[in-house]
C-alpha cells in the first residue's frame, strides 16, 4: 500500500503539517503585537504603570528564586535517580517529575493552602507571601531541571566513565563535580531557562496560595487574570511577561547549541 | 609485593551466577591473558576485581590485603576500559593527571608525572590537544598513562586493541608489550582475540561459563588445549 503512495505528495502533507503547526504558535505569540498595535500609544504609557513594575519585579525575581531553588535541590535528585536503585524510584521520579506538570495549577494551590496555610497541620503559616509565590511556581516548575539533568546523568552513567573516574581514585562526590555536572553544563542551563520561564508564567498555583496582593504576590500574570483582557494594561503587561520568557529562552538556546558534545 | 589473588568468589545478577567459585593468581610482573568467548564472563570478573560488584562469597587480595569490600576509588587498580573512557572535557595533560587531582598533589608535581607519563607512552608535546584531536591508538596511549600515573599495584586492561585500525594495531601492541615489560606490578589483559593472546601473554587463562578451563603458557595451552571449545577458541593458531 505504501508503494502505491507518491513520496512527493506525502513528503508535501508532511511539510504542510509542520508548516502549519509553527506557524499557528509564531503567530499566536506575535498576535499580542499586532493587538498593541492599535492601541499602541495607551499600550506603551501603561509599561510605566507603576503597579505593572512591580508585579514584573515580583515575577522576575520570585521565578530566579525558584530556578535557584530547582537547581540546588533538582541536580541532586536527578544525580539520585541516575544512579542509585532503590525500591519505587520509578514511582517516585514519576511523581516527582511527571505528575507536577500535567497537575491542575489550581489544584496545586488549594493543596498548599492547607498544607501550607492558616490551617497547616504543621503550625506554619505562609500562604499569601513571596514564599507562598516561590513554593507554587517551584512544585510546577522544578521538574524541568531534574528531567533535563537527569536524562543527561544517565547517558554519563551509561558511557561507563564515571566508573573509570571512580578507578582513579575519585569518590561519589568527586565524580559528580568532576565529571557529571561539567559534562551537563547545556542540559541545566536548558533546564534552568526552562524553569524560570515556565516560573514567570505560573499561575492557578499562585492564585490560590499566594494570593494577588498588589505589590507583595501580585505577580504579571496574576495582574492579566484580575484585568480585564481587552485593557491596555493587560495586553502591556502580556507582552512584558511573554518577551521576557521568550528572550531568555532564544538566548539561552544559542549559548548552549554551540557546546560540544560526547564522550568519544 | 605478593600480586592479585582472587579466592573462590561467586559473583552473579539476581538469580543467574556468572563465576562460581571463581579462583586466579597473577604475581607481580607478570602478564595473564584472560580469554574466552563473550558471555563466559571476563567483564564480571574485571568489575568484581575493580569493585563495581561485591562477590557473594569468596574473597580478592591485593599485595596481601584484603580489598573484596573495599570502595573502588581505594583499590589503586590503574583501568584501561574498552572504549577507553577518557574524559572529553579535559585536555590531555588533565586527563593524564586526574587521578593525582583527586588524591590532592599539588600542581606541579601533577605536571611533572603528567608530563613523565606521557613520555612514557610516547605522546610528548601532546598535553594541551583535545581529547576529540587524537588518533584510536593515541586516546589508547593517553588513557594507558592516565591508569599509569596513580602508580597502581595491579593494571586491568580491557580488549585494549579493540578500537584499533589494523594498520596500526602491531605499532600499538608492540609499545604496549614493551610497556608491560617494564612495569612490576600484575596485568591483567582481557581479549576474545587469540592473535592477541599470543602476542602479549606469557600465561594465558581461558574463561568458559565463568570458569577457567584451561590455564598456563600459551604456548603449552596451543600445544595441548583440554577441551574441544578450548581448541575452537584457538583455531588460528591450531595446526592440528
Amino acid at each position: 500500500m505504501l508503494g502505491k503512495w507518491d513520496s512527493g505528495k506525502a513528503i508535501l502533507i508532511i511539510y504542510g503539517l509542520a508548516a502549519c503547526t509553527a506557524v499557528f504558535a509564531v503567530f499566536t505569540i506575535l498576535y499580542q503585537y499586532v493587538a498593541a498595535w492599535s492601541s499602541w500609544q495607551d499600550v506603551v504609557s501603561a509599561f510605566s504603570n507603576e503597579r505593572i513594575l512591580v508585579a514584573l519585579g515580583l515575577s522576575v525575581t520570585s521565578s530566579f528564586a525558584t530556578a535557584f531553588l530547582a537547581l540546588v535541590f533538582g541536580i541532586p535528585l536527578a544525580y539520585v535517580f541516575a544512579t542509585r536503585s532503590f525500591p519505587a524510584r520509578n514511582l517516585i521520579e514519576t511523581l516527582v517529575v511527571d505528575v507536577p506538570q500535567t497537575f491542575p495549577p489550581i489544584a496545586e494551590g488549594m493543596i498548599l493552602l492547607l498544607m501550607l496555610g492558616p490551617a497547616s497541620p504543621f503550625h506554619v503559616n505562609l500562604a499569601f507571601t513571596f514564599s507562598a509565590l516561590v513554593i507554587a511556581k517551584f512544585f510546577i516548575s522544578a521538574p524541568f531541571v531534574i528531567s533535563y539533568v537527569g536524562r543527561r546523568f544517565r547517558e554519563i552513567r551509561k558511557s561507563g566513565i564515571d566508573f573509570t573516574a571512580r578507578s582513579l581514585g575519585a569518590s561519589p562526590f568527586q565524580v559528580l563535580v568532576t565529571i557529571y555536572l561539567p559534562l551537563s553544563f547545556r542540559e541545566i542551563a536548558a533546564g534552568t531557562a526552562l524553569c524560570w520561564a515556565r516560573a514567570m508564567g505560573e499561575l492557578g498555583g499562585t492564585l490560590i496560595f499566594a494570593g494577588v496582593i498588589p505589590g507583595k504576590t501580585e505577580t504579571i500574570p496574576t495582574y492579566i487574570s484580575v484585568s480585564s483582557a481587552m485593557t491596555a494594561s493587560a495586553l502591556a503587561a502580556t507582552i512584558l511577561a511573554t518577551s521576557a520568557s521568550t528572550l531568555a529562552l532564544v538566548s539561552f538556546k544559542r549559548i548552549t547549541s554551540t557546546a560540544e558534545r560526547g564522550f568519544k | 609485593m605478593t600480586g592479585l589473588s582472587i579466592q573462590g568468589i561467586s559473583v552473579g545478577y539476581g538469580a543467574q551466577k556468572v563465576l562460581d567459585q571463581f579462583s586466579l593468581d597473577v604475581l607481580p610482573a607478570q602478564t595473564l591473558v584472560l580469554m574466552g568467548p563473550s558471555g563466559t564472563g571476563k567483564s564480571t570478573l574485571l568489575h568484581a576485581v575493580l569493585g563495581l560488584v561485591v562477590p557473594k562469597e569468596g574473597r580478592i587480595m591485593l599485595n596481601g590485603t584484603d580489598i573484596t569490600v573495599t570502595p573502588m576509588e581505594k583499590r589503586n587498580i590503574g583501568f584501561l576500559p574498552q572504549d577507553y573512557g577518557l574524559f572529553p572535557h579535559l585536555n590531555v595533560l588533565e586527563n593524564v593527571v586526574y587521578g593525582l587531582a583527586m588524591r590532592h598533589v599539588s600542581e606541579k608535581e601533577r605536571e611533572w608525572m603528567g608530563v613523565r607519563m606521557l613520555g612514557l607512552v610516547e605522546l610528548s608535546g601532546f598535553e594541551n590537544k583535545k581529547i576529540q584531536e587524537l588518533s584510536g591508538g593515541q586516546r589508547q596511549r593517553v588513557a594507558l598513562a592516565r591508569a599509569l600515573a596513580i602508580g597502581p599495584s595491579l593494571l586491568l586492561l580491557d580488549e585494549p586493541l579493540s578500537g584499533i585500525d589494523q594498520v596500526t594495531k602491531l605499532e600499538v601492541a608492540t609499545q604496549l608489550k614493551r610497556l608491560f615489560q617494564k612495569l612490576e606490578i600484575p596485568v591483567i589483559l582481557v581479549t576474545h582475540s587469540p592473535e592477541e593472546a599470543f602476542f602479549f601473554g606469557e600465561h594465558v587463562a581461558i574463561l568458559m561459563d565463568g570458569k577457567i578451563v584451561q590455564s598456563g603458557k600459551i604456548q603449552d595451552v596451543l600445544r595441548l588445549p583440554q577441551t574441544p571449545l578450548v581448541r575452537r577458541l584457538l583455531l588460528p593458531f591450531n595446526t592440528e
